[in-house]
């Protein structure tokens, strides 16, 4: 059946279709979609979860696969750094059931963090890669996956990146497959499951060795890497991995329809980059005398292709990233394609006419970027900087530019009152924001970087507002040390930190902006969810609790709607010496009003509003506006409006009430009203212990 | 067959996303193959919003790229500017002339381009530029309609579109979309498509599937 689905749903439907028990990830744009599409299936016959944290879900996953299951983890790529310390263990032991690792990259970073590419976390670990270059590939490659792993009896990655997995295409779906009922696998191995002993890990790292030349027949024996030998010899040759390979024949049309040379070519479209298709690729050497790599992000089939022509004594020319004719950051598209193929055409013109069979072509292979490649004439508006590209430039070439559009808090959301009531505390201490660090953490507490709020120095990695809190303090900082933290981020990585600056008696602030949702990647359910959405027979972890049971000084709780009791919180840890913890606690803003709960309805009085813009000053909230005679702000010109008597206006359906505009207005303008739970309109209310499918945000 | 790479771009909350969807469900229904990529910024209201449709061709990336896009529609002014380096020459521009501004803006901080500076803009990049304005919408209990399906129906007068599948076509999608509000998201793309038929009355071809349309 051909139904319309995005790349992430495509791995997670391939998974179903291959009889998958167990899944298990943690939310991170842009894999997020794939264990949040299972989440809104019923499958009564297999287990998903969202897990504390990425090494816990691989854990479990590789558990389950030890048993004899087939497992899927899913992550972003830098959820690959936290399991790492697990997977590079179980790749050593191997599995028994299919083991899936789903990571999606972000070349060009839709999503915030570094531009990591998971093909060199597989060839540090000596694990198969497959790189599906469309949601349909996804699919069968899914599926795929399992097979190879059960093959060969290793883990295998499975990886899209960001264009892929949340484009929405139409593909040819088939009936999911129960997972098999194999009963579980019980073996007592502990040459294979423990590493005890130099033997043990030897042994292991040597069959690790053999499993990845055992998946790299495989996979020439499933012929996953196309070769296209043109018949005759010499011209160009062109290895293509993942994404790319979407680019690809469209890039040659546009080069083939703008006139250049129908040179012979050879095609090498790579699936899997590790295992390096070795065979496919000395067939290419022996075919061509100039090869053009095309992949996104790291140069890693390019090095591998470099190294075998070495070794074989292939001397063409190899035009890719280290010769610097591609850019190493980013993400491709069509024009990238269509430029390096027009440079490779100009290398090969240069390199003589075409070789005959048996001759050695006389160029030089090059390995890094000390040649000045000569390059025929670009056509018009190719330009030849690859990462002038990338960023949407702003236009000025008539002096007009966009209006920088800065990301802030949500309307309604608690952590506006947590920020303000922080920056109050700090000013109340006689101190000012430049001299008073405040450590960020990822989720959407990072916002607290923005304006209005301006407060956050870092943003690292998951928990490393703690660590770096500490760093700053034996430093020798003479100023109070703050440390902000989201619910799900320490519950994922934030407690051993705190764990740690107690142990060590490090005094600084912790505040933990507890809004009771994995929100920035589109609300999943954490360990702190209120209980009524944790999954069946579920339980909710108390982080009061939790943060008291370690012991710190003190730990206050405090409602983020109210300003001043969070600065008040917040002021008495920055005077007291040693480890305080802030708690404000209140729902994410969209999670309530989806249920109907707004604090209360805040109105404008005309009459009283002297547009002094102080709340939109402090507050930075996208529900204020400012209403003038005849021009408008964000909305347009509401029926009864008297023109000249400007005043600041609320959107009425973007405001939730948090009121923490009127507690900033000084003439009584902005009044709140307490309201009765209403439903909104458009607002439904999600279902338990799911996440939202197709309402991904980014971490 | 007929091929058109479509870029959209808008702020979140403006149904940007949504138009995609409709978009690419239309052509799933017409067997047109197609391909929709969303890229949101971080907030789910107010951050710069774009996607990439490519429609009537298969066994392609996702990506437009810049000059590739044969139909440039923006949803907000001052991001339309964003738009421009990514139209074709003789591709066409349409512009939905809503105005949200920056807090930035609104404190005097940063400033915001008028009208003529983005038209200017458009038309100097040799795009064919349509400009719709918020105001065109008529209105339903007092509310203006849907903005974003308002500019769907813009889109589907322009012929690049039209080539690729049948108004038709996408009100029936639009009226599956919402079942208890499809009058009035009828009405707001027909008012976009600047057409106004009785009711019962089809549009374009595929006479044989019949709306089943009350009055919006």
């Amino acid at each position: 059946m051909k139904r319309i689905t995005t790349g992430n749903e495509a791995v997670a439907l391939g998974t179903l279709r291959a009889g998958v028990k167990v899944v298990t990830g943690y939310p991170g744009t842009p894999s997020t979609g794939c264990l949040g599409h299972l989440l809104t299936l019923d499958l009564p016959d297999r287990h998903v979860e969202w897990s504390t944290n990425e090494k816990v879900a691989f854990e479990i996953a590789a558990g389950a696969a030890w048993a004899g299951r087939r497992a899927m983890c899913t992550m972003k790529m830098s959820g690959v750094n936290v399991a790492y310390d697990a997977l590079i263990s179980v790749a050593y032991s191997g599995t028994n059931g299919g083991l899936v690792i789903y990571v999606a990259d972000d070349p060009g970073v839709s999503a915030g963090m570094p531009e990591q590419d998971t093909r060199g976390f597989a060839l540090m670990s000596d694990l198969p890669i497959l790189e599906p270059s469309s949601p349909a590939e996804a699919y069968d490659l899914a599926q795929q996956a399992f097979e190879l792993s059960e093959a060969v009896g290793s883990p295998v990655f499975l990886r899209l990146t960001t264009a892929i997995a949340l484009s929405h295409a139409a593909i040819e779906v088939e009936e999911p497959v129960p997972p098999a009922d194999a009963g579980v696998l019980l073996e007592k191995d502990i040459a294979k499951y423990t590493k005890a002993g130099s033997k043990i890990c030897l042994d292991q790292h040597r069959d690790l060795i053999e499993r990845l030349d055992e998946a790299a027949e495989w996979i020439h024996k499933r012929g996953l890497n196309r070769l296209d030998l043109s018949d005759e010899p010499g011209g160009l040759g062109i290895v293509c991995s993942g994404a790319v390979n979407a680019y690809l024949a469209e890039g040659l049309r546009a080069t083939r329809s703008e006139g250049l040379p129908r040179d012979p070519m050879s095609i090498l479209r790579a699936t899997t980059v590790v295992p390096f298709p070795a065979v496919e690729a000395r067939q290419l050497l022996d075919r061509c005398r100039l090869i053009l790599v095309l992949e996104e992000l790291e140069p890693i089939a390019e090095r591998q292709l470099a190294a075998l022509a070495q070794r074989v004594g292939w001397t063409g020319r190899i035009v890719g990233k280290l010769d610097g004719t591609l850019a190493r950051t980013g993400e491709y598209a069509t024009r990238d394609v269509v430029r390096a193929l027009h440079e490779a055409l100009a290398g090969l013109s240069s390199c003589g006419g075409p070789v005959r069979v048996g001759e050695r072509p006389q160029a030089v292979l090059l390995l890094d970027d000390s040649e000045d490649i000569a390059v025929q004439a670009l056509p018009d508006g190719l330009s030849r900087a690859p990462e002038a590209q990338k960023a949407i430039p702003a236009n000025d070439a008539e002096g007009v530019a966009p209006a920088p559009r800065p990301i802030t808090v949500c309307a309604g959301c608690p952590h506006r009152g947590t920020y303000l009531g922080i920056e109050a505390a700090i000013r109340e201490a006689g101190l000012s924001e430049d001299e008073v660090m405040v450590t960020g953490d990822i989720g959407c507490t990072i916002l607290g970087m923005n304006p209005p709020f301006d407060l956050l120095w870092t943003e690292v990695s998951m928990g490393s507002s703690l660590g770096l809190a500490q760093g700053y303090v034996h430093a020798g900082i003479e100023t109070p040390v703050i440390a902000t933290i989201g619910d799900s981020t320490f519950f994922h990585g934030g407690i051993p930190g705190l764990v740690n600056a107690i142990q060590h008696s490090t005094p600084l602030t912790l505040v933990i902006l507890d809004n009771g949702w994995t929100s920035m990647t589109g609300m999943q359910v954490n360990p702190g969810t209120d209980a009524a959405f944790q999954p069946k027979g579920g339980r909710r972890i108390d982080l009061v609790r939790v943060v008291e049971g370690l012991g710190p000084d003190s730990v206050a709780v405090v409602d983020p709607y109210d300003v001043g009791a969070v600065t008040e919180a917040v002021g008495a840890a920055l005077s007291a010496p040693g480890i305080h913890v802030v708690i404000a606690q209140r729902e994410c803003a969209i999670q309530a009003r989806r249920r109907g709960l707004v604090a209360a309805v805040v109105t404008v009085d005309p009459e009283k509003c002297i547009l002094c813009l102080k709340c939109l000053r402090v507050t930075g909230c996208p529900a204020l506006s400012i209403r003038e005679g005849e021009s408008t702000g964000r909305g347009e010109l509401p029926s009864g409006s008297s023109p000249g008597n400007g005043s600041i206006e609320i959107d009425e359906e973007t405001c939730t009430g948090c009121g923490i505009c009127a507690a900033v207005c000084p003439t009584g303008a902005l009044v709140r009203t307490p309201a009765e739970p209403r439903a909104l309109p458009g607002e439904k209310r999600p279902p338990a212990g799911s996440s939202r499918p197709g309402k991904e945000r980014t971490v | 067959m007929t091929t058109c790479d479509l870029l959209l771009i808008g702020v979140g909350g403006q149904g940007v996303l949504t138009i995609g969807d409709l978009l690419l469900r239309a052509a799933f229904a017409a067997d047109v193959p197609a391909s929709f990529c969303p890229t949101k910024g971080m907030a789910q209201r107010g951050g710069f919003v774009k996607v990439e449709l490519r429609i009537g061709a298969d066994g392609v990336g996702p990506r437009i790229g810049e000059g590739g896009a044969d139909i440039v529609a923006a949803m907000e002014r001052s991001e339309a500017l964003k738009g421009i380096a990514f139209v074709k020459p003789d591709g066409s521009f349409l512009l939905y002339d809503h105005v949200w501004e920056p807090t930035g803006v609104q404190l005097g901080a940063d400033t915001y381009p008028s009208l003529k500076d983005v038209s200017d803009a458009i038309e100097a990049s040799g795009a064919r530029l349509t400009v719709r304005h918020p105001a065109e919408r008529p209105e339903i209990d007092g509310r203006p309609v849907s903005a974003n399906v308002f500019l769907l129906g813009a889109l589907m007068a322009l012929p690049k579109m039209a080539a690729l599948f049948a108004a038709a076509d996408v009100e029936r999608i639009i009226a599956a979309r919402w079942p208890k509000s499809a009058d009035a998201n009828v009405s707001a793309f027909r008012a976009g498509l600047s057409v106004r038929l009785a009711s019962g009355e089809s549009l374009g071809r595929s006479p044989d599937r019949e709306l089943p349309l009350g009055r919006g």
